[in-house]
């Protein structure tokens, strides 16, 4: 019996037989490849940022120096376990400048950066991209010009490569382990010297999980703006004006207020000058400005290293929000 | 709050780079800036007035809760409850523990006392003070008879409103209204007049005729009014004193919605004429007449300005109900009522303000009568009450406060309330009954007579 068998059906099935069977060996060989364990990074605003880092009037005073030794004492612990003795020893001599290579772990997890493509398309928002303190208070009239440099770069570079926390993210991982023990100083002091920058990012936030004055390592302490609005805040809270007219935005009380170093008023609230339509009307405010001073003090929240810059703090009082 | 501090300032001060001209700019900006957003009523604390003898502890109470209610009502003052009073104040003539009314945060301290005299007049002392710094802020005695226990009340309340606002109070004054009492068909509408807490009501007619709009004269001892007697309605005056009263003028058809000018030498009304009404004034004294305005329209509800040189009024001229201003001798009248919400909405009984920066008005359109006010030239229109029916607004003697009268429909009656100029603290006034076309008195201790 003759059976004829059609090239192409054998062809055909020869072909699929063998790419399924490629298949199969390749793929089921492959040696099964862990996902790349991640680091967990939390990202926060920057108003959240501005909310650990800002303090409160209420909060306890805070002693920062033992809160940095305590996170200092447990990142170096990772390898050289022995060496404690030589490290200590090397601490003292910290003239060794050279900088590790990044290798610093848990400060990662606390860099507030936004996700990079935002910044790309919208260059305008690049200087908000940037790590700022809480503050975003200073003349935006200084801004402009950083903030069009800064568009001009981006848009000269290509997108932004990943920034700092990133690479920071991967390295420790990449990092391999030391593969042998030997006496190397220049490995120690660059173990010793990655301490340096946990201490400064963590006194912000890891550190402060409690309500406190804010960090004097911070910016906050040297942020005129950030007394200036407690202060305002605080008036705000006892001015009870009566006037709510329709003339009620051409009043104003010009006011000075001698302020002792302890927050409390260092003598009565001085009226320099009143303004509006009618004169009793006008020294109402001031008087009802200058009970919402005294009765508002004492404003210990002041920082007591500006004292010079609030020693006589001077006020306007007005209504133009009355209505 | 508004906060205007200097950029540079706040950068620490080390970059002064404005040029001398902006000096005063510069001195400005560096100031930190306070614009509350927020009314917020100033804690008073009111303690009783002390009885001189234990025979005037009750007129003692009753000028306490006067001045309390008065000061609440304004909504300017937060009278604290005296179940939070921590001191007792047993002599007024000592100055109090002011640490003892810090801590139950009151600004202000008001202690009083009420002794009968052996001649048998009231004495009345009061001191205001000021909490926070420790200081008086006033301090007055009068003296009365018994029976006005309750003015000297109300103007020792004044007396604490414009020292603690710097504007005069409005506390001493009454309001002249319509009493509407008997079924809705057969309503029996009398002349009343009451103080403006709602106290002392008496009626100044006996209800056999209608009447309607009564206005005050400046001197207090005068309303103007609308009646309807046997023949068309006319205008009144009617002497609160001596219960006299006469016809404004003789004229040949229907005189309405009558208003004194602020010396209180003139009358400005409303004269019909045929299908039309004009606006007149007529001089009291020697009671010749001028016409004010000659148009095929209906012109009526004139107010004058407070210096006298203007009048308000409304007029369908242009169609619909509007308000006009024009100069108080006549000519040519402006159009200042332009609502740009509705533009089918119409303006009446327009009533400028004793302080001159507002006419109040009603407003109707949407379905509903509204209560507002707006700059004289138009501008700043703020409606400040809403509903089914709210009519006839009239200012305070401080221009402060509004009253107007509000009917809810159905078989009730209309009702006085008061509100803010800002729209705030809408409040009911009491009334024996139906009330409406309500009309503020000025102040009466600073009219002459």
């Amino acid at each position: 019996m003759n059976v004829k068998v059609d090239k192409t059906l054998v062809a055909s099935i020869a072909l699929h037989v063998l790419v399924i069977g490629w298949g199969l060996i390749t793929f089921s060989s492959r040696a099964y490849v862990a996902p790349e364990e991640s680091l967990p990074i939390d990202i926060i605003t920057t108003d959240q940022l501005a909310q650990i880092t800002a303090g409160q009037k209420t909060g306890k005073k805070e002693e920062p120096k033992p809160k940095v030794e305590k996170i200092s004492d447990a990142p170096p612990d990772e390898d050289a376990v022995g060496k404690v003795t030589t490290k200590k020893e090397l601490i003292k001599t910290t003239s060794t400048p050279e900088p590790p290579p990044k290798p610093a772990e848990k400060p990662v997890e606390k860099k507030p950066e936004p996700p990079k493509p935002v910044a790309e398309a919208k260059p305008k928002e690049e200087p908000k991209q940037e790590p700022k303190p809480e503050e975003k208070k200073p003349d935006p009239a200084k801004e402009d010009p950083i903030a069009e440099l800064q568009k001009k770069l981006e848009t000269k570079k290509p997108p932004p490569k990943p920034p700092q926390p990133k690479v920071a993210a991967v390295q420790p991982q990449q990092q391999p382990k030391p593969k042998e023990r030997t006496f190397d100083p220049a490995q120690i002091q660059r173990d010793l010297d990655k301490r340096e920058p946990t201490r400064h990012e963590l006194t912000g936030s890891a550190l402060n999980a409690s309500a406190s004055l804010g960090s004097n390592t911070g910016t906050a302490v040297s942020n005129v703006a950030t007394w200036r609005g407690a202060f305002q805040g605080a008036v705000k809270r006892c001015f009870t004006p009566t006037y709510n007219g329709q003339d009620a935005d051409q009043y104003e009380a010009d006011i000075d207020i001698p302020m002792k170093i302890d927050g409390s008023l260092a003598a009565e609230p001085i009226v320099v000058a009143v303004r509006g339509p009618s004169r009793s009307i006008a020294q109402a405010v001031a008087e009802s400005a200058k009970r919402a001073i005294v009765q508002c003090q004492v404003y210990s929240f002041m920082p007591k290293q500006q004292y010079e810059s609030w020693k006589l703090i001077p006020m306007t009082f007005g209504l133009k929000d009355m209505l | 709050m508004t906060v205007t501090g200097s950029a540079l300032a706040m950068l620490g001060g080390g970059q002064a780079l404005l040029g001398s001209g902006q000096a005063f700019a510069q001195a400005q900006q560096g100031r930190l800036r306070i614009d509350p957003t927020e009314f917020q009523p100033v804690p008073i604390a009111i303690t009783n007035f002390l009885p001189g003898s234990p025979s005037d502890g009750d007129v003692g109470n009753g000028v306490t809760q006067v001045i309390t209610n008065n000061l609440k009502r304004s909504g300017l003052f937060a009278p604290i409850d005296q179940a939070a009073f921590i001191e007792r104040i047993n002599n007024i003539d000592v100055a109090p523990q002011f640490q003892n009314w810090k801590t139950i945060n009151a600004q202000a301290l008001v202690t009083g006392r009420m002794t009968r005299q052996p001649d048998g007049r009231l004495k009345a002392e009061f001191r205001l003070w000021d909490v926070v710094s420790g200081q008086q802020l006033a301090g007055q005695q009068y003296f009365t008879s018994p029976e006005y226990w309750r003015r000297i009340a109300h103007i020792i309340s004044d007396q604490i409103y414009e020292r603690m606002t710097g504007e005069k109070g409005y506390f001493d004054s009454r309001v002249v209204f319509v009493d509407e009492t008997g079924a809705k068909e057969r309503r029996v509408k009398r002349l009343a007049m009451m103080d403006q807490d709602g106290a002392n009501v008496r009626y100044l007619t006996r209800g056999s005729d209608l009447v309607l709009t009564p206005r005050f004269s400046p001197n207090s001892q005068e309303i103007t009014y609308m009646e309807f007697g046997q023949g068309d309605p006319r205008v009144y005056l009617f002497n609160i004193e001596t219960g006299q009263r006469e016809i404004v003028g003789n004229f040949p058809g229907m005189t309405f919605a009558p208003r004194f000018s602020p010396d209180g030498q003139r009358v400005i009304m409303s004269l019909q004429q045929g299908g039309n009404s004009n606006l007149f004034v007529m001089d009291l004294r020697s009671r010749s007449t001028t016409r004010l305005t000659d148009t095929p329209a209906i012109d009526t509800s004139p107010s004058y300005s407070p210096d006298g040189t203007r009048i308000c009024f409304e007029s369908d001229r242009g169609g619909r109900s509007q308000i006009y201003v024009m100069a108080a001798g006549g000519g040519q009248a402006q159009r200042i009522s332009f609502s740009k919400d509705d533009t089918n909405a119409t303006y009446s009984t327009p009533v400028w303000s004793p302080r001159g920066d507002y006419i109040a008005f009603t407003r109707q359109g949407g379905g509903q009568f509204s209560i507002g006010v707006m700059k004289p030239d138009g501008s700043g229109e703020r409606l400040l009450t809403s509903g089914y029916h709210n009519e006839g607004p009239t200012f305070s003697p401080n221009g402060r406060v509004l009253m107007f009268f509000r009917d809810p429909g159905g078989n009730g009656g209309p009702s006085l309330f008061s509100v803010d100029i800002s729209g705030r603290n809408e409040l009911k006034v009491p009334t024996p009954g139906f009330a409406s076309d309500p009309a503020w008195s000025p102040l009466l201790s600073a009219t002459p007579g």
